[in-house]
């Protein structure tokens, strides 16, 4: 039913104060706002926390959204740039309570969730944590192009940087990755 | 018989083929819940769900009159340099236009008491 009703029809409905028209909006671009917001900053409150606010800054813009990007162009964007953000925070925080030799590094441990199937659940959560490990700008790349599914150029759009820096960001990135998941 | 040499994935379709199975698919339980809810609370808490807007409307003006205030502080700053440029110690006095005050000059009777020496 949700699958149905067109973005355009849901947008007008949600702008006209119609919360219901807004939710389904939320549950039909939950994965994508997911991939993009915990691919980036890994699992747990922070990631959901970002989660609403992409939400939130996209109900506040809805009266400005005039469909030149798609929804979900325009909600990865959000979610990116916060995610970006996020980081930044994070890593504020803890330069000031790191004391020499404590580790920043440290990566939210992964609550399961229904999809989970066992016989795969450590692998994703293996390469999930190798992506983690990958310096921001790389991660970034490699999250909106293998986990979004994005193009090159979609990608280059997204970030305000030249495709060829998004092909050198992600070849350098899928390099590190063999290295560390072999 | 197939030769089947080249349909062997490369190790990069097999990495990319992990990083699109890993791809975090949802939030935890109840994200669709949160989001609502926590649309719901900012309009009460601003009351009525104008406050989101009026928010909003503010921030959008902000971002339109920031420019034009630079604009017209520079253009008054020119123009402040340019009437004091030749009376002015310097580029800031001038600028700023600001009256040369000296000690001597601080204490003389106008000054003090005005023109008329009585102080209106």
């Amino acid at each position: 039913m949700n699958d149905i009703i067109p973005d355009d029809e849901l947008i007008a409905r949600a702008r006209a104060g119609d919360d219901r028209a807004f939710a389904l909006l939320v549950e039909r671009y939950e994965s994508v706002v997911a991939a993009t917001v915990i691919g980036m900053v890994g699992p747990g409150e922070d990631a959901d926390d970002v989660g609403q606010e992409t939400f939130i800054r996209f109900h506040r813009a809805l009266h400005d959204f005039r469909g030149e990007s798609s929804v979900k162009t325009y909600l990865v964007h959000i979610a990116m740039n916060l995610s970006l953000n996020a980081l930044k925070r994070r890593r504020r925080s803890l330069l000031r309570f790191v004391h020499g030799e404590e580790s920043v590094t440290e990566i939210p441990e992964h609550r399961p969730g229904p999809d989970d199937r066992l016989e795969s659940r450590e692998t994703r959560e293996r390469v999930r944590r190798a992506v983690m490990q990958l310096p921001e700008h790389h991660r970034a790349v490699v999250v909106l192009r293998m986990f979004n599914g994005y193009s090159t150029r979609e990608v280059a759009g997204i970030l305000g940087v030249a495709e060829g820096t998004v092909m050198s960001r992600l070849s350098r990135a899928m390099k590190e990755l063999q290295r560390t998941l072999s | 018989m197939t030769d089947h040499r080249h349909e062997r994935p490369t190790p990069d379709d097999v990495l990319a083929d992990a990083l699109r199975d890993a791809a975090p698919d949802r939030f935890t339980v109840g994200f669709t819940g949160r989001v609502t809810e926590r649309l719901a609370r900012e309009r009460t808490t601003v009351g009525n769900g104008a406050t989101l807007d009026f928010t909003a409307a503010l921030e959008r003006h902000f971002v339109r009159i920031v420019p034009l205030l630079a604009a017209a502080s520079l253009i008054l700053a020119i123009y402040s340099w340019w009437g004091g440029r030749s009376t002015a110690d310097s580029l800031l006095d001038a600028t700023l236009h600001l009256p040369q005050v000296s000690i001597a000059t601080a204490y003389t009777p106008e000054a003090l008491f005005g023109e008329d020496g009585g102080g209106n």
